[in-house]
């Protein structure tokens, strides 16, 4: 009898927090046990996601809408000694642990040939840096940086990645400008024609990453669905290879798809064999998506920390809006719609209302940093400091749809292989020459091209 | 022979005398397939001349806008075979965009000439044949996942909160093309069969009885005056708040004496308030038969939910259960309406065997108890899986799969401790997890012969290389449509006999008639005219409203100060600063403070959805004519709703919506002035007529404009105010239309956004914005002028009928297809638009149409498999041979 189905969401993220300062032993441990002794013999930095410390590298992206107002986001001179601006100050204090990127560009999110449709691309192209193919239905976009590390590194953590999202609503009817809404809705994409859809309600990541049940129980509900699971497999897959040799063309594309999905259920059973009983981080599971927004976003940051630190995963996407969204933000001032706002004309309210909002999402940003910052890893360091996570927008000046000098910011150290603590401007380069740098620093030696990049990206 | 364009002799004049020109006309479709030599030679002399004397210009000798260029088709093949190109052509003629305004137009014969020969020479369709298209294998979405478990099992799942949502496309989220299965998704539907079995499926054939007594059947005295209500108007529960002492009880009557077990369930809740707690505490307590059997304090717990199992001893007879709401801190502020919420108090027992029930749902699955014997459960495990395996994959299944599923239960009942029960419901898992019950497999009949039809349906030419789809298939797509759910016995039955087409208007009679069918209506309309928004779009009231209360420029400036006082640094303000502050901001809590007399809360925005879904529903069962959704004289209301539109002299009482005539001056009547569609074309703040003009030209006439083209250079601010008044939204907009990069598009648009401003973003009726009348005059582009809503309204039904008959046939077909139309669909939409205007718009031609044309009914048979697993179906081999 599933009682938390029939239960409405309301939540107090108050509840969770209660038990996650407290009582989390570092699991990292077992899991680490491997990649340690790989680590301690091989020369730094030459294995896959670890620090030369031994302890685990994460990546993270998160992506906000419609851009920022320049104006108020870059500071004045880059170099050490930068002044925070006024959309960037609630990082102020974080300064040591983070690095204000500019002159990166994705120059695929212009219209070129394809006409209108800024935020699909702004969206689509964020993390794939490729030309998306403008369909409604027809969809083509690229593998996205995230989905290449979990291919290399996947294989160490119980999970290959997260994708998460804090943007629950879909609306009714099409999308931008003729393209598909996946295009707008997702980041992370495993093929050129397969989505990888975010989970947006906190209980679900939670019971995904833990196991379903109260504290204690987790575990033992997690081994005997996995042990369920795979005479439910072996049933579904003769259906399934039943099915595809009556297919053909595209539907044999979509069959493909479910068989995807079975083969990393199967994967991931076999790893659950491999990493043992997951350690129960012990706090009680979240009863789903709270009402208002900051507690929403707060607390989907508190899964992703809560994933990295339990190295359930190193790798994580989490969108805080989707391109285009129109959400407004009333606790803060700002009844109109956010992508409304954005198409300000110069007209200094608008700009004004807009910077609140650039500032609201910054300041929910700072709250992860910090607690990032003041959570230890195994090494003994903090998780932000064995983490890279970039935090930026698919549109620069949202009003103008440009998509250059991207609003970037580069938190973490990346377990010392990153220098933060600077506001760098690195003239005009392509987005996608930092991922080649992050994935190089996640130890995948043979990642060259990635996207529309033309080499890693220096000075970072 | 392609003969290059420059050669050609002009051909003839393009003014030829009228009766030879209809007699072209009405020769074209019948010969025009006959030949390409044919198609080219009309083109030559018929269709090029007039594209040299309306198009060229710019879209040909080297001048190519929009990327066409007529005269860069050189060959015969490049002529007839650039479907993309002539449908664009078509689409632009019949929407009257191309020719541009203000440019030469061609006459109505000529444009009909022209459409004739698309239709008939490029697209090469074939009325008696056209071509189906293809649909990729669609999975179950969401809400047809929700219904088919609803109906298969007999439970309640909410794929809302359970699965992400699924991409749409062409507007529809049932399209096969878009919908993607992501491993994330897979794992889900594991987990969810999970669920559902456990939900559905008894694990035992005996089990003590249960009672569940929900929240609201607890009676008191007088209703909690602060209860506040969390989340949905939820018929089931009830709150009791912290703060009041209160007592309800209910009664329950035990059949037998014996141990029972009491399982409580409660949800501590609170209406979350910024930055101010609540530390309020409260004891409720249980008893029974007035003894104290369970108590617990509480204390501020956001949303948590409990649960309790209580033992008992009871006799047979009534026993009274009561909750004890005890408030335990008096003096504390109240702040954020803590309550808790009784969700259900379950009996369960007695729990002594002898007295165990079959569990509810037994029957839906089982018979009887399960026979001793391997050999004898291994058979009754058969007849229980084979009628479930071919309901869920909705065709008939080999025996081999069933002897899978059997051994399945077997080993799962045959381990020690778990029952035969459990076994099945293990196999109804794998069910529920394959993809032939998580896709709609399809595939097709090719022997003419095999199926028998009456009635309606097309049958096959034989040259084709289509085919009808196979029986079980077209019950799948009817019920699918109708109930976006999966066909019942009845639908099954017929397809397995072969007899679906035999019956097949009798049958799509009675899906319709069928509760059921509420749901074409919900997800059709939802995402049709985008009535699914209404319950999440964000409308801010107070600031809709304030635009319409005179402009306030003190209330405005002391605003601006709040504004500057708050951004400055607590620490940084001075007293004086604090005290204004403090002033500002308790005034404006004062005038905030008051309830907003058309707050949109959750009850009116389900009333706002209804009224324009049972508009529609109304309309399709009592088959009348589909433009009274554009200016029909009734909608339907509730005291709430015709409260909020300002017809409370209507009389209309009560909670429940029902057709009410509206008077001409109100404005009302059709779908385009009900709340829902206001709503949602509007911004959080203000209405926008571009949006609505856009949804118009969108959804009604089936012309949207190209989308806006990027760097739209900055407007100067447009909205600085004229003197002291500030500027109404349509001098904003006519900015729109002085700059010829601009105006193309918006003088289509805006003038039908603007005739709706007496439309507040609320869909209330307003006469002034600003302090300014508002001026709902306007002129289309076809020439058209109205100076009112309701004079739009009747020129869109008159006038423009065909296009919205066009629109909808599109919209509809899509959303049953499942995927989006194609050139040669023109065929099939023109065919229903015809039908259409014979009856005046009746909506059963529409959808008799639909389930009645090629599209529907058949497939393309060059990519269909041949399935040998089924017995109904013929080889393709068979299939090529019948084509020759």
């Amino acid at each position: 009898m599933n009682t938390q189905l029939q239960r409405e969401l309301s939540l107090s993220r108050r509840h969770f927090l209660r038990g996650l300062g407290a009582c989390i032993a570092l699991p990292a441990f077992e899991s680490l046990r491997p990649v340690r002794m790989l680590a301690a013999s091989a020369a730094a930095g030459s294995g896959l996601a670890v620090t030369k410390t031994g302890a685990p590298l994460r990546a993270a992206f998160l992506c906000f809408p419609n851009g920022a107002i320049p104006s108020a986001w870059w500071p004045k001179e880059d170099g050490k000694q930068f002044e925070f601006s006024r959309t960037l100050k609630p990082l102020e204090p974080l300064r040591e642990h983070l690095q204000v990127l500019g002159g990166l560009d994705q120059k695929f999110a212009y219209p070129g040939p394809d006409g209108a449709g800024d935020h699909a691309r702004g969206n689509g192209v964020f993390l794939t840096g490729v030309r998306l193919k403008k369909s409604a239905t027809d969809i083509r976009a690229g593998i996205s940086i995230d989905q290449v590390m979990a291919r290399h590194i996947g294989h160490l953590t119980r999970f290959p990645s997260l994708e998460l999202s804090s943007d629950a609503v879909r609306t009714a009817g099409a999308c931008d400008s003729g393209y598909a809404c996946a295009y707008q809705f997702n980041l992370s994409w495993s093929s050129a024609t397969t989505p990888v859809a975010a989970e947006s309600n906190p209980r679900a990541v939670f019971e995904r990453l833990f196991g379903a049940g109260a504290p204690g129980e987790r575990a033992t509900n997690m081994k005997r669905r996995q042990q369920e699971q795979r005479s439910v497999l072996d049933f579904v897959l003769e259906d399934a290879r039943g099915m595809n040799r009556r297919l053909n063309g595209r539907d044999r594309e979509k069959l493909d798809q479910y068989l995807t999905g079975v083969r990393e259920i199967e994967t991931s059973i076999q790893k659950a064999e491999r990493f043992g009983t997951v350690k129960d981080p012990g706090v009680e599971t979240p009863s789903g998506i709270p009402q208002e927004r900051a507690q929403y976003v707060q607390l989907m940051f508190d899964m992703l920390t809560l994933a990295f630190q339990t190295d359930c995963t190193r790798v994580a996407t989490l969108l805080l809006g989707h391109d285009g969204d129109n959400r407004s933000l009333p606790e803060i001032g700002v009844p109109e719609g956010h992508h409304d706002l954005s198409h300000h004309f110069n007209n200094q309210e608008k700009i004004q209302k807009l910077t609140d909002i650039d500032l609201w999402y910054v300041t929910q940003f700072a709250k992860l940093v910090k607690k990032l910052n003041d959570t230890k890893d195994v090494d003994g360091e903090s998780l932000l400091h064995n983490s890279m996570i970039v935090y930026g927008s698919g549109n620069a000046d949202g009003n103008r749809h440009t998509h250059s000098n991207l609003p970037l910011i580069l938190a973490g150290a990346g377990g010392g292989t990153l220098t933060p603590g600077r506001y760098v401007q690195h003239g005009a380069k392509p987005m996608t020459n930092l991922f080649l740098s992050m994935a190089e620093r996640m130890g995948i030696q043979k990642l060259d091209s990635f996207g529309d990049s033309t080499g890693r990206l220096g000075d970072v | 022979m392609a003969i290059p364009p420059s050669t050609l002799r002009p051909g003839p004049r393009p003014t030829l005398p009228a009766p030879w020109l209809w007699l072209l006309c009405l020769a074209l479709p019948a010969c025009a397939a006959a030949s390409d030599s044919a198609a080219m030679a009309t083109f030559r002399q018929q269709i090029q001349p007039l594209l040299k004397e309306y198009c060229y210009d710019c879209h040909a000798d080297g001048a190519n806008k929009g990327g066409v260029a007529f005269d860069e088709l050189k060959t015969d093949a490049a002529v007839l075979e650039n479907h993309d190109l002539w449908w664009k052509a078509l689409k632009n003629l019949r929407a009257g965009i191309m020719p541009p305004d203000k440019k030469p137009q061609p006459s109505a014969t000529q444009k009909l000439l022209i459409e004739q020969w698309i239709k008939s020479s490029a697209f090469a369709a074939d009325p008696q044949n056209p071509d189906p298209g293809r649909v990729t294998v669609r999975r179950l979405n969401r809400t047809e996942y929700r219904n088919t478990v609803r109906d298969l099992m007999g439970v309640e799942f909410d794929t809302e909160k359970e699965f992400p949502p699924d991409d749409s496309g062409h507007g529809f989220d049932n399209i096969g093309d878009v919908l993607t299965l992501p491993p994330m998704l897979l794992e889900k539907y594991l987990a969810a069969a999970r669920t559902i079995v456990s939900m559905a499926v008894p694990a035992r054939a005996k089990a003590p009885e249960e009672f569940v007594l929900n929240g609201r059947s607890f009676r008191g005295d007088e209703p909690s005056p602060n209860a506040t209500n969390r989340g949905p108007m939820n018929a089931t529960t009830q709150a009791l708040s912290y703060y009041d002492a209160a007592s309800v009880t209910n009664r329950h009557r035990a059949a037998h004496p014996g141990r029972y077990q009491l399982l409580l369930d409660v949800t501590a809740n609170e209406r979350f308030v910024d930055n101010q707690f609540d530390y309020n505490k409260c004891r409720l307590t249980f008893r029974v038969d007035g003894r104290e059997v369970h108590q617990h304090e509480y204390t501020r717990e956001g949303g948590k939910a409990f649960h309790f199992d209580i033992d008992q001893q009871w006799q047979a007879g009534e026993h009274e259960l009561v909750w004890v709401m005890e408030p335990l801190t008096p003096q504390q502020k109240r702040v954020r309406s803590l309550s808790i919420r009784l969700d259900s108090v379950t009996v369960r027992g007695p729990l002594e065997p002898k007295y165990w029930v079959r569990p509810k749902n037994f029957a839906r699955f089982f018979q009887q108890d399960a026979p001793r014997g391997a050999a004898a459960r291994r058979r009754y495990a058969k007849e229980i899986l084979e009628p479930f395996v071919w309901r869920a994959y909705r065709r008939d299944v080999e025996p081999k799969t069933i002897d899978r599923l059997v051994a399945l239960a077997e080993t799962t009942y045959r381990q020690s401790g778990k029952t035969f029960e459990e076994g099945i419901g293990q196999a109804m898992v794998a069910v529920l997890a394959s993809p032939r019950f998580l896709f709609r497999e399809e595939s097709a009949v090719a022997d003419i012969n095999a199926s028998r039809h009456v009635g309606s349906a097309r049958p096959p030419a034989a040259s084709s290389s289509y085919a009808l789809v196979d029986e079980y298939a077209l019950a799948t797509r009817l019920s699918y449509f109708y109930w976006s759910s999966t066909p019942d016995d009845a639908l099954l039955r017929l397809a397995r006999d072969g007899r679906l087409r035999e019956q097949y208007t009798e049958q799509a009679r009675r899906l319709l008639r069928d509760r059921r069918s509420e749901a074409l209506v919900r997800n059709f309309v939802g995402q049709w005219l985008q009535t699914r928004d209404t319950e999440t779009v964000t409308i801010d009231a107070r600031q809709v409203l304030n635009r319409e209360a005179a402009s306030d420029p003190d209330g405005e400036k002391r605003r601006q100060r709040f504004r500057a006082l708050r951004d400055k640094p607590e620490e940084s303000l001075t007293p004086e600063e604090k005290k204004e502050l403090e002033e500002i901001r308790s005034t404006f809590f004062r005038r905030f403070g008051r309830p907003l007399r058309a707050e949109l809360t959750g009850d009116l925005r389900r009333a706002l959805r209804q009224e324009t879904e049972k508009s529609f529903d109304y309309v399709v069962r009592e088959d009348r004519s589909l433009l009274e959704l554009i200016n029909g004289d009734y909608t339907f209301l509730n005291e709430r709703l015709a409260r909020h539109y300002g017809l409370t002299n209507l009389n209309v009482t009560g909670e429940e919506l029902r057709l009410v005539r509206v008077p001409p001056e109100s404005g009302r009547g059709g779908v385009l002035t009900q709340g829902s569609v206001l709503a949602v074309t509007s911004n959080p703040t203000r209405t926008s007529p571009v949006k609505r003009g856009l949804f118009i030209l969108d959804n009604i006439l089936g012309t949207p404009p190209a989308p806006p083209p990027p760097d739209i250079p900055p407007l100067e601010d447009a909205a600085k105010d004229i003197k002291d008044r500030p500027v109404s939204l349509r001098e904003t907009l006519a900015l729109h239309r002085e700059k010829p990069l601009c105006s193309s598009c918006h003088n289509r648009m805006d003038p039908l956004g603007l005739a709706f401003e007496n439309f507040n973003a609320m869909g209330m009726w307003r006469d002034k914005e600003r302090n300014q009348e508002i001026d709902a005059t306007g002129r289309l582009l076809s020439g058209e002028s109205f100076s009112r809503i309701q004079e739009l309204k009747q020129i869109l039904a008159q006038n423009h009928a065909v296009e919205f008959y066009r629109t909808i046939t599109e919209k509809l077909l899509t959303y049953a297809l499942g995927r989006g139309l194609e050139y040669y669909d023109v065929l099939t939409v023109d065919a229903i638009v015809e039908e259409l205007k014979r009856s005046d718009g009746r909506a059963s031609v529409l959808l008799t149409g639909i389930i009645n044309s090629a599209p529907f009914q058949k497939t393309r048979l060059a990519e269909m498999p041949q399935n040998a697993e089924s017995p109904r179906n013929v080889k393709t081999a068979q299939a090529a041979a019948l084509a020759q």
